[in-house]
């Protein structure tokens, strides 16, 4: 058993303007990832400006005062580097892994747009990209069957005015109704140094990151109020279920079953991750065992259990399967609620350490490469407040018990919190 | 705000030197009469394995499209030694799964795990591969599933368009004609004997054992014997390129998709196969056209006209065949627009070739990527694949870096003008008939058919 989930170097500092500068220094290969997490999501967006936190991440490529417009993209590709971001609930990342010799011109373009966007931000730009990102949203969640699962699960599990309530992709209304002003104050307010984890993992040394840090980031002026995302923590537990029936034109039935957790981070979680892996994780788990091979009532290839890792409020738990032709959604319910409940009731050592065995697999598949590593140093050093947390990770997995996993289900899994989402197809033909 | 001017760096920092790149040392022997190919990634903790084997869709017959995949689902089904679940736990306990994939050359069987249980590893893989139950009525079962989960899957937008696309560049009576994975009727029609034919035919034979880790704690030997034990038969040739025309005249074929908000595109038209000289000079011709993201085809209809949220170009090869391809959704009403604005990047990338700066992007981005993306144990041991698969030498990642850097901008443009037909693109658009229908017909970009069924 590892002593420590992460055996690279991590060294870290903090500008004078509050930039916390990340450091994991691996020789084997020339190649150098960089991560910037910025603690800003979609949780931060109040009513009427869904979708914005993410309409954002992409104006951060078109350009800044020193970067024209494209120059971005063609100059971390035209290093050989790969490139991208993605924004959560949570907050947003920008990343790219290029060979080693382009550190410099990586961290000056992130400095570039983190210090000088709002200048080079036109209206021009803003419809193009309100457009790409419409586009996304018709691609990713509205032409695909069920792909709005995501957006419908969220209001079931968080109420009005929780920062979890809304879909990261936001509304084509509130899209629409964007105006410039809007985004050049979210830029002012949340893109500053101090609101931000830069991360470098790969071949680069501690000193030399910190140097180039100091240069290029060092005179960026720190943003003294920002205003915290409204407060998720507590959800008041209504006491009874809920759920919702989408008759859609989808191929065969599905179920969600849902429920809220502990937040990302903590023993909680980390129970909430082994308990996901072992109800829904490959073959051997129980959802696959009993829905798929034993009772036949799920598709193969359609079961799964898994955390949605969010750090602000009680994370989902998400436990899915599609029906097998002939089943019913009622009747694939009544398994899925019978597996869950069922874990109440104890689990197997085996069972427990075919869960961790796979964890184990998996979590070092993430490190195997320099950019699975920047990005849990960024995110353990945003959300926990110090990146070496991520060496907890493994060991918290590990040190699990089948008792806090029963204890678990009996108190966070219970049916009156269960939010259920059911999916039917228009025409009933299809069970035949 | 304060002004953002002198808190900035105005200007680029220059490169810094660059480290060599390599790529890790190859390790071929022979052992049980199989060939072990390896590659030493030291201080990795997780290793990979990977048994490849001749039985790639392109060995299937036509009519059963798909074959390969029902098997692959059916070697899980447990061994002549344990049933499914025994075998499921026996595997997972170690931590691992089998991934099981295939393509038009290969069939590969593979587990990645930590690299003291790899031997035990490679025992279960080699046991399910070359042992497997293949009980008739669990072969009848994942048959039917596997034809629930492709009608599941072509309930997307995507499969059907690329359906029509194949069967309009290659004929719907020829292999390469025909969805890579089957569809549901082709899956439908495997019988039994076809899946235990298949396997006898094609995974007992002895394939190439792929061992990517820290060699220093790695027997290979001791796995070679294990993966080869009770194989037997030489490696078939995979036959000759296939000659396939270009059209003489673009056509579009409508694909209907009722109440799509966006056309789902399939731009293509055939192409040379892998092994084909020009390899590298396409490559760079494609990703000057559609690969980065700076590249003409996005550049134009992302980030100009916002009618996408994304649109890629590529050559796409196999050892018998290839094609150019263009792959996009857009939004419904700009449906028109978006063919005319991509037929134009693609005329204008054949005619006038690719300027030196958008090349020089495209070099370098094939040739870093060489070093960003070959980094894990499981990346190394797609690019050994690679090797056997098209009979390449150990250096042969070293030496197309070299060459993606060496090209230059008169033989891209040449490979553009030579490989690029826009006047012979079969444009497949899956979208809502009743709303694009007349304004395809009007545009004049080609006769418009129906897509069949």
């Amino acid at each position: 058993m590892p002593e420590t989930g992460y055996p690279w170097p991590i060294e870290t500092t903090r500008l004078d303007n509050g930039l916390r500068v990340v450091v994991s220094e691996d020789r084997s290969a020339p190649v150098v990832a960089v991560n910037l997490w910025y603690d800003v999501g979609s949780r931060h967006e109040p009513d009427g400006q869904t979708g914005f936190a993410h309409l954002f991440e992409h104006l951060m490529f078109e350009g800044s005062v020193n970067v024209a417009k494209t120059e971005h993209m063609k100059l971390v590709q035209g290093s050989g580097g790969s490139l991208n971001a993605t924004t959560n609930p949570d907050r947003t990342n920008y990343f790219e892994t290029l060979p080693s010799e382009h550190l410099a011109l990586a961290l000056w373009l992130e400095a570039d747009r983190m210090g000088g966007l709002v200048p080079a931000l036109t209206q021009e730009t803003l419809d193009n990209q309100r457009e790409v990102v419409k586009n996304e949203r018709r691609q990713r969640y509205e032409n695909v069957p069920y792909g709005d699962a995501w957006l419908r699960l969220l209001p079931l599990l968080y109420p009005p005015g929780h920062p979890y309530h809304h879909a990261t992709i936001g509304s084509m209304a509130d899209l629409n109704a964007a105006d410039l002003a809007t985004f050049q104050a979210f830029h002012t307010t949340y893109y500053a140094p101090n609101n931000a984890v830069l991360t470098v993992a790969g071949d680069a040394s501690a000193d030399e990151v910190f140097a180039l840090a100091e240069r290029y980031f060092g005179k960026l002026v720190p943003q003294p109020d920002i205003p915290p995302a409204p407060d998720g923590r507590v959800v008041p537990a209504t006491g009874s279920p809920v759920r919702e029936t989408v008759t859609a034109d989808v191929p065969a039935p599905r179920v969600y079953l849902t429920h809220r957790t502990h937040p990302f981070g903590g023993p909680g979680y980390d129970t909430l991750t082994v308990l996901a892996t072992l109800l829904g994780s490959g073959r051997g788990s129980r959802l696959y065992q009993r829905l798929a091979d034993g009772a036949r009532l799920a598709q193969p290839d359609s079961v799964g259990a898994f955390g949605v890792d969010l750090a602000y409020a009680p994370a989902p738990l998400i436990v899915t399967a599609t029906a097998r032709d002939g089943v019913t959604a009622e009747q694939l319910e009544a398994g899925l609620v019978e597996v869950l409940d069922g874990l109440a009731d104890g689990v197997t050592g085996a069972e427990l350490d075919r869960a961790k065995a796979l964890l184990t697999t998996g979590w070092w598949r993430q490190l195997a490469s320099v950019d699975g590593r920047a990005d849990i140093l960024g995110r353990h050093a945003t959300q926990l407040g110090d990146p070496a947390r991520a060496a907890d990770r493994l060991p918290g997995w590990l040190a699990v018990t089948a008792e806090q996993v029963t204890a678990l289900a009996a108190e966070l899994l219970r049916p009156e919190d269960r939010a259920t989402l059911t999916y039917l197809p228009e025409t009933q033909e299809e069970a035949s | 705000m304060t002004e953002p001017g002198p808190i900035l760096i105005t200007e680029r920092p220059p490169t810094g030197t660059a480290r060599p790149y390599t790529f890790p040392r190859v390790v071929r022997k022979t052992v049980a009469g199989g060939n072990v190919v390896a590659a030493h990634l030291p201080g990795h903790n997780l290793a990979v394995a990977v048994l490849l084997l001749d039985g790639g869709a392109g060995r299937e017959p036509v009519g059963r499209e798909g074959l390969s995949g029902v098997l692959a689902k059916a070697l899980e089904e447990g061994t002549t030694r344990r049933d499914s679940t025994a075998y499921a736990l026996a595997l997972e306990g170690l931590g691992t799964e089998l991934s099981i994939a295939s393509d038009w050359d290969a069939f590969q069987v593979s587990v990645q795990v930590q690299v003291d249980r790899l031997p035990a590893a490679v025992e279960l893989l080699a046991e399910a591969v070359r042992t497997p139950r293949l009980d008739p009525a669990d072969i009848t079962r994942v048959r039917d599933d596997e034809v629930t989960a492709l009608r599941m899957y072509w309930a997307n937008p995507g499969p059907r368009a690329d359906a029509a696309l194949r069967a309009d560049l290659f004929g719907a009576d020829q292999r390469p004609g025909r969805p890579m994975d089957g569809d549901p009727e082709s899956v439908a029609a495997v019988t039994v004997d076809d899946v235990t034919s298949f396997h006898a035919d094609w995974l007992t034979r002895l394939g190439t054992l792929l061992v990517v880790g820290d060699l220093d704690r790695i027997d290979l030997d001791e796995l070679g014997t294990t993966a080869f034990a009770g194989a037997s038969g030489a490696a078939e040739p995979p036959g000759p390129p296939l000659d396939v025309p270009v059209r003489t005249e673009r056509r579009i074929i409508l694909v209907d998709r009722p109440g799509s908000v966006q056309s789902t595109l399939r731009l293509g038209h055939p192409a040379p196969h892998r092994a084909h000289p020009d390899y590298v000079p396409m490559t760079l011709a494609a990703t000057v056209l559609g690969g980065a993201f700076t590249s003409r085809l996005n550049h134009l209809i992302r980030e100009v006209r916002g009618y996408t949220y994304g649109i890629r170009s590529e050559f796409g090869h196999s050892r018998r065949f290839g094609r150019f391809v263009v792959s996009s959704g857009v939004q419904t009403a700009v449906t028109a627009p978006a063919l005319v604005d991509a037929i134009g990047e693609i005329t204008r990338t054949r005619d006038a070739g690719v300027t030196e700066s958008e090349l020089a992007v495209a070099r370098a981005w094939r040739a870093g990527q060489l070093s960003v993306e070959l980094q894990t144990p499981r990346a190394i041991a797609s690019a050994l694949a690679t090797l056997v698969v098209h009979d390449l030498p150990d250096d042969y990642h070293a030496t197309l870096r070299e060459r993606l850097l060496s090209t230059d901008e008169p033989t891209v443009s040449a490979a553009a003008a030579t490989h690029l037909h826009p006047q012979g693109l079969t444009l497949v658009i899956e979208g809502d008939a009743a709303l694009i229908r007349d304004e395809l017909v009007a545009s004049g970009l080609g006769e418009l058919v129906d897509a069949a069924g």
